[in-house]
């Protein structure tokens, strides 16, 4: 049986490349169930790169992405579809659907995995949209909400069935303070009181000081730091120093891309 | 009168969510309030907040109320988490419309769109004619990447229909005047049939479903991601900017490809002429020469020059109009072909009737 405290997920010397240029360059970490860990790092770093690594939609050059004991890698489509849906994810840009309604987004893992009991997607949407605070928006259509309003309603969809491992793209990007916190509240109640474990590529300073249990540092491919936020002040990196210290660059850095 | 009380079980999940809501709400009437008892409950999930969020829904419809009680720790979080959701429901706000509502907006809709269209053929001309005498700019750039898009790429496929075309027609009409021994004058139908209506019509149909459909989505695209909302904002007229380059592309382009589906359809019908029906070549070709006229070549390019303005600027048109995201993209897209098709035969009948009733 599953319990607090197993691995989750393990990801052993992941190495990719877009084209010629490496993206991910040796990257090892590993995930505790009931964990909210936390991935940061300066943009273009290869953070969602490695989330889409782990909910496998990309496949990488060479190294192991192990989820409860199996090798996403070399998983067939059929297992990574088993494995998928117990995965919620919320993208960056919510990745709703333009032509249901905001309610029929969020039924939709519900109706197709064909785990739930009909009669309960009703009430179990309202549930979870009043989780994001948009119980109002039942009915209305992604394209008539707001940028924000569309994100919280890509969480509500990426937690609808209550799946055991959860990623977010930058939940709070885009979000007025306000709704901000209290999208970390919910991250850390549902943590609590479900277990779900949280994987979340985020900038948001003040979130990650409230709930990351752990964090991964990433710079240009590379795993610069790990540790819990106690580790944080005991670490020389100058990157990472410059991260949670909020600090320029003196020159703005021009970063070679192809 | 005293509620009715019950006890929820350790975990209150998916399964013994549906115990407890068969228990509660299983009679025909439920007799009395209800107070769930969650004093024993240690863990629950969602979906055992569900069934619960069911029971109450249910008993508020019959005019009774359900309380949860006696939930501690962290079963009492969960309850606080799911307090907003115990409240009623959003109601669905969409309001059903009666006949005449409905038929007074689609006449405010059609207006609304009449002048847009209106105002978007004003700025199409504007843009394309006048400004560059201004000395207003013009892309002439994109003006020519536009016109290989449309005009160059399209050639073959162009060339081919109407090629086809010829042939069938020729086939066609052979057949029918057989009997009198008169198929030289085959030569004569396909010549006046692909310059006065085929060739234009033919091609307008080519190029409204490949280049009008590719206007309509780029244009729509651009909307939904708001790069138009990003040119508007640099002060630049989208008109001057997508529109004219295009308008003016596809005035040159059409023409061009109705020549060349012109020739095509000819060569179409020669073949079946020379090749089944076994008429010396000379012949056939002097048949064909003769019953050229400049007047109907005329008539066929004057017609694929309305056909260009419409295409072009009916793609635009449902470009600029799209929301509601990608299936938005879509349904203008699909949209946009159908007009231009619908709009081609509108025009084709007013030719028609003017040239062959009015002018004689």
């Amino acid at each position: 049986m599953e319990s607090k405290g197993d691995i989750i997920i393990e990801v052993e010397n992941l190495v990719t490349h877009y084209g010629d240029t490496k993206v991910l360059d040796g990257v090892s970490f590993t995930v505790r169930r009931g964990e909210i860990f936390m991935i940061i790092g300066g943009s273009g770093c290869g953070k969602s790169t490695l989330l889409k690594h782990l909910c496998g939609l990309l496949r990488p050059t060479s190294g192991r992405i192990v989820f409860q004991g199996s090798d996403i890698a070399s998983m067939d489509e059929d297992q990574l579809a088993v494995m998928q849906q117990s995965i919620g994810i919320a993208f960056q840009s919510s990745g709703l659907f333009n032509s249901m309604t905001v309610g029929d987004n969020i039924a939709m893992p519900m109706v197709e995995f064909g785990s739930v009991d009909p009669s309960l997607v009703k009430p179990l949407v309202r549930m979870k949209l009043s989780l994001v605070g948009l119980a109002q928006a039942e009915h209305l259509m992604p394209s008539d909400l707001s940028g924000g309003m569309r994100k919280r309603a890509g969480l509500a969809r990426a937690i609808a069935v209550d799946p055991p491992l959860v990623y977010f793209d930058e939940p709070s990007a885009g979000l007025d303070p306000i709704m901000a916190a209290g999208l970390d509240e919910l991250v850390m109640k549902l943590n609590k009181l479900l277990g779900t474990t949280f994987i979340i590529v985020t900038h948001e300073l003040d979130s990650i000081k409230l709930a990351a249990d752990r964090i991964l540092m990433l710079d240009r491919g590379k795993v610069i730091f790990l540790g819990t936020l106690d580790d944080v002040e005991k670490s020389t990196n100058e990157r990472v120093r410059q991260f949670f210290e909020r600090r320029a660059d003196e020159h703005i850095e021009q970063r070679q891309l192809a | 009168m005293t509620p009715t009380r019950v006890r929820c079980p350790e975990t209150l999940d998916q399964d013994t969510g549906r115990t407890l809501f068969e228990v509660v709400c299983g009679k025909k009437v439920v007799p009395a309030d209800v107070e769930i008892d969650l004093s024993a409950t240690l863990s629950m999930d969602s979906f055992g907040g569900a069934w619960i969020l069911r029971i109450a829904e249910q008993l508020r419809n019959g005019g009774k109320t359900a309380v949860c009680v006696g939930a501690a720790g962290d079963v009492a979080a969960f309850m606080d988490m799911l307090e907003p959701g115990m409240q009623r429901p959003a109601t669905d706000t969409r309001v059903d419309t009666v006949l005449f509502e409905e038929f007074g907006g689609e006449v405010i809709n059609f207006t609304k769109e009449f002048r847009e269209f209106l105002e978007l053929c004003i700025d199409a001309i504007y843009w394309t004619l006048v400004a560059p005498l201004e000395g207003r700019g013009f892309r002439f750039g994109a003006f020519l990447d536009e016109l290989h898009e449309m005009g160059v790429r399209a050639v073959r496929i162009v060339c081919l229909m109407n090629f086809l075309l010829g042939l069938i027609i020729a086939m066609l009409s052979a057949k029918q005047v057989e009997a009198f021994g008169l198929q030289i004058f085959v030569a004569n139908l396909v010549v006046i049939a692909f310059a006065r209506e085929l060739a234009a019509v033919m091609t307008a149909t080519v190029v409204s479903a490949r280049t009008g459909a590719a206007i309509a989505a780029e244009i729509a695209t651009m909307e939904v991601q708001e790069e138009i909302d990003a040119l508007r904002g640099m002060g630049i007229s989208v008109t001057q900017y997508l529109v004219a380059p295009k308008l003016l592309a596809m005035i040159v382009a059409l023409p061009c490809l109705t020549v060349l589906g012109m020739f095509s359809g000819i060569l179409g019908g020669t073949l079946w002429g020379i090749g089944v029906l076994g008429f010396q070549p000379s012949i056939w070709y002097e048949q064909t020469l003769g019953a050229t006229s400049m007047g109907d070549i005329g008539q066929g390019l004057l017609k694929s020059l309305f056909f260009a303005v419409a295409i072009a600027l009916i793609g635009c048109h449902n470009g600029f109009r799209v929301t509601g995201g990608s299936r938005g993209v879509g349904r203008m897209t699909t949209r946009a072909v159908v007009m231009d098709i619908f709009t081609l035969i509108v025009i084709d009948i007013i030719f028609a009737s003017f040239f062959y009733y009015i002018m004689k």
